[in-house]
């Protein structure tokens, strides 16, 4: 993560310092640290708890689930949202603290699925909260969610978190 | 299990009056009774009491509406309970037609069997059926404030409205169904022996 | 003067961990202790049984997986059970054998998540770590069987989709795994799976033993469990109770046993039950489940190594020609072709079929016309009547309590909320 052709260059990383720049810092440390909440709404909640147990244990990637939105950064929609859980789906968003994401897992949450001509269930969770990542599957297994996850945090990685508007769009577009 | 079957057919013509029974027909190792609505609560005593049913597992409201395709002649709505004797080891099923179509009621079940409680709110939720004397006769598994009655066959699978979020006004709100409905498949109904040569 | 007392109420979940899903409960509480629960479902209601109006008998089986996700392979046994009776047609014997198998690793499946999920929300987080590791065994075997881990669809009326494979997937080599380890965590893959499946019967009763030393003489445990939710067996009857609910209140009855279908007359196992009625007294019969189902899988395994024969009804109105007579025979092509694009058709009548699923009775009752969609499906759900005496069971108990009691109700929002 960190640029190593500027270490070299300066000669830092010999004396046992490490130069980058603020941007890779602040996304290395949140990308690393994603913390979603726990908010299971059907099928999909079983994989996303076999994500954090035993097998494939998502505390790897220095995640953890936390019981309340307040706490945490990631929303991971897993299940069939209704029109009954909508308001709460947004409320708990909202209560999220900045910066956030939103990964949208299997068909139901991605578009209704299996479900979407039904009077009762909203077509894609989209239409409620912005999605970054959308897992697809029916349930979506343990790994296409490590997948996903893996994903959101290039996408993470990639984002300016401090605007460097004097520079020239060129430079803006190639870091 | 047939003797069985046929040991509860005679304790049944017995036990209830010749007006309490509007049908009773045995198939697929099931016994279906049909009763009035009218005596519909004495009948219930009578079988839990007396037949030992002690147990109604389930509270099913249909809509007859377009049964066969439209050749159903009977009334529109009804409901129909699955009992279970845990003593003497038999089910049978008691279906229960609302006399009235466009006002369906029937009378709650609550005080012979307690476990009808959300199933009697089930199915006036879905299909409107009224139970008489249940205590909490609420909406259960639609929307907060949902207009209609979802199961009937004259309400569309995809509803009248959708849900989305609107930004202007903060919070999730209604607007009218924006897709098309879809059938894959139409429903047929074929002769009987269709194929066989 | 005294000050002024009041009850007040407050709102639990809907997105609450230890809800199992979306439950929403309006609690009126007197200090700490509950007065009233008022529970509000259908934030998970999808409409299934009117979707399943609209499609073919057999593009409706996998909305059974998505039901009661916990359980998927015993929803669809209750399904496929109900439309064959509609169809008076019985599955071959090695099928009935293969579902029965099947439904019993779904219920190691449903009572190991049971337990932790349980385990976590009274306070002990190795449950969950530990139940999950079997879980993830249990999972291989329905996916090397269907292709899913969960939503395996692969039971059909008439049958089972296919036969068992003869390989298990193996771990494949990569960086971290060295050829040592590789071999060991690939150990009991090489043979079939039903090899797989008989390794697993042998290592899983240590396993169970594990569980109980963590809990069932563990004094916080019983302290949150003994004497919580209790039910007296005439009011469970009344209520309508099935499964392990029922069992718990000391009435043996098993619809395996007492109302046999498929193969479970011709299989040696034994129903547990409860004495108490209380949150304690169904965690050990749940807990006595797991072991009663690990035998019934191990004779199942027995049986089906030693009779190969087919799987699915010959009938091909009913279930697919084979691929090769399909692609040769044109009888077999029209049948193919009606039977995926118009479906098969189910004679007039009605059907209501129960099996004892993991948390209860669980029906399917079937209406039909004769047309070749049903007419009306109902399916009863244990959970949405156990879930209906949470307020019952949960009134004079401490706010703590109520979640040791949505635990042991063991609902699942799927089939609850439909």
């Amino acid at each position: 993560m960190m640029d190593s052709g500027t270490m070299e260059m300066s000669g830092l990383d010999q004396r046992g310092f490490v130069v980058t720049t603020a941007d890779t810092a602040i996304n290395w440390v949140r990308s690393n640290s994603l913390w979603p909440v726990t908010f299971g709404l059907a099928c999909c909640a079983v994989e996303m708890m076999h994500v954090g147990a035993s097998r494939y244990d998502l505390d790897r990637f220095g995640s953890f689930f936390r019981p309340s939105p307040r706490q945490s950064d990631l929303m991971i929609v897993a299940g069939t949202l209704t029109n009954k859980m909508a308001a709460a789906l947004r409320k708990v968003y909202d209560q999220m603290p900045e910066p956030r994401w939103v990964i949208s897992m299997g068909s139901c949450a991605n578009g209704g699925g299996y479900y979407h001509y039904s009077y009762s269930v909203v077509r894609g969770c989209d239409r409620i909260v912005p999605v970054d990542i959308y897992v697809p599957g029916c349930p979506p297994t343990a790994e296409a969610l490590l997948y996903g996850f893996i994903q959101l945090q290039n996408k993470i990685k990639r984002t300016n978190t401090i605007a460097r508007s004097g520079l020239p769009a060129r430079l803006l577009s190639s870091s | 299990m047939a003797s069985r079957l046929s040991l509860l057919t005679d304790q049944l013509k017995r036990t209830l009056n010749e007006n309490e029974i509007a049908g009773l027909k045995q198939a697929l190792n099931e016994i279906t009774l049909e009763t009035p609505a009218a005596h519909w609560q004495t009948v219930a005593l009578k079988l839990r009491d007396q037949l030992g049913f002690e147990s109604c597992l389930d509270v099913c409201g249909v809509d007859y509406s377009e049964f066969e395709d439209g050749a159903w002649q009977g009334p529109r709505f009804a409901a129909v309970y699955h009992l279970l004797s845990i003593s003497n080891n038999v089910r049978l099923r008691v279906r229960v037609f609302c006399p009235d179509d466009n006002a369906p009621t029937l009378c709650s079940m609550m005080d012979t069997w307690p476990g009808v409680n959300w199933f009697e709110r089930e199915a006036f939720d879905l299909f409107g059926i009224v139970f008489e004397g249940h205590p909490d006769l609420r909406r259960i598994l639609t929307d907060y404030g949902f207009v209609g009655h979802p199961f009937r066959k004259d309400f569309p699978v995809t509803g009248h409205v959708e849900m989305r979020y609107d930004e202007e006004q903060a919070r999730v709100v209604y607007q009218p169904v924006t897709i098309e409905p879809r059938e894959l498949t139409p429903r047929i109904i074929r002769e009987e022996n269709y194929g066989d040569r | 003067m005294t000050a002024e007392i009041r009850n007040y109420s407050i709102n639990f979940g809907p997105q609450h961990p230890a809800a199992h899903g979306v439950l929403r409960l309006i609690l009126e509480l007197d200090g700490e202790v509950v007065q009233r629960a008022d529970p509000h479902i259908g934030l998970l209601h999808r409409a299934t049984e009117k979707l399943a109006e609209t499609k073919t008998w057999l593009q409706n089986l996998p909305y059974m997986d998505r039901l009661d996700y916990m359980s998927p392979l015993s929803n669809e046994q209750a399904y496929c059970l109900a439309v064959e009776k509609l169809l008076g047609i019985e599955a071959p014997v090695r099928a009935q054998y293969i579902r029965v198998m099947y439904a019993e690793i779904t219920r190691l499946l449903s009572h190991l998540l049971w337990l932790g999920a349980h385990g976590i929300d009274l306070g002990a987080m190795t449950m969950f770590i530990y139940c999950f590791r079997e879980r993830e065994d249990l999972l291989d075997m329905v996916e090397a069987v269907s292709g899913a881990r969960m939503h395996a669809a692969y039971f059909r009326p008439g049958g089972v989709y296919r036969d068992l494979p003869d390989s298990m997937p193996k771990y494949e080599e990569s960086k971290l795994r060295n050829k040592a380890k590789l071999q060991r965590i690939n150990a009991n893959r090489d043979g079939s799976l039903l090899d797989f499946i008989e390794d697993f019967t042998n290592r899983f009763p240590a396993r169970i033993d594990e569980y109980e030393t963590l809990l069932t003489d563990n004094r916080i445990w019983k302290q949150r469990t003994v004497g919580i939710g209790v039910v007296d067996p005439d009011r469970a009857k009344a209520l309508g109770f099935s499964g392990p609910m029922l069992r718990g209140s000391g009435i043996a009855w098993d619809l395996r046993k007492k109302q046999p279908y498929e193969i479970y007359d011709r299989l040696d196992f034994d129903i547990p039950i409860g004495k108490n009625g209380d949150s304690y007294d169904r965690y050990l019969v749940r807990v006595e489940e797991l072991r009663q189902s690990n035998r019934i899988i191990r004779q199942c395994v027995d049986w089906l190594k030693k009779n190969p024969s087919p799987v699915i009804t010959e009938n091909h109105k009913i279930a697919p020609p084979k691929r090769d007579a399909m692609k040769s025979n044109m009888e077999e092509l029209i049948h193919h072709f009606k039977l995926f694009s118009e479906g098969m058709h189910v004679p007039l009548g009605e059907a209501y079929a129960a099996i004892e699923h993991p948390k209860g009775e669980f029906g399917i009752y079937l209406l039909s016309d004769g047309a070749n969609k049903p007419y009306r499906m109902k399916i009863r759900a244990p959970g949405f009547c156990h879930l209906s005496a949470l307020d019952e069971l949960s009134r004079g108990h401490m706010l703590a309590d109520v979640v040791a009691i949505i635990g042991t109700l063991d609902i699942v929002f799927g089939e609850v909320d439909r």
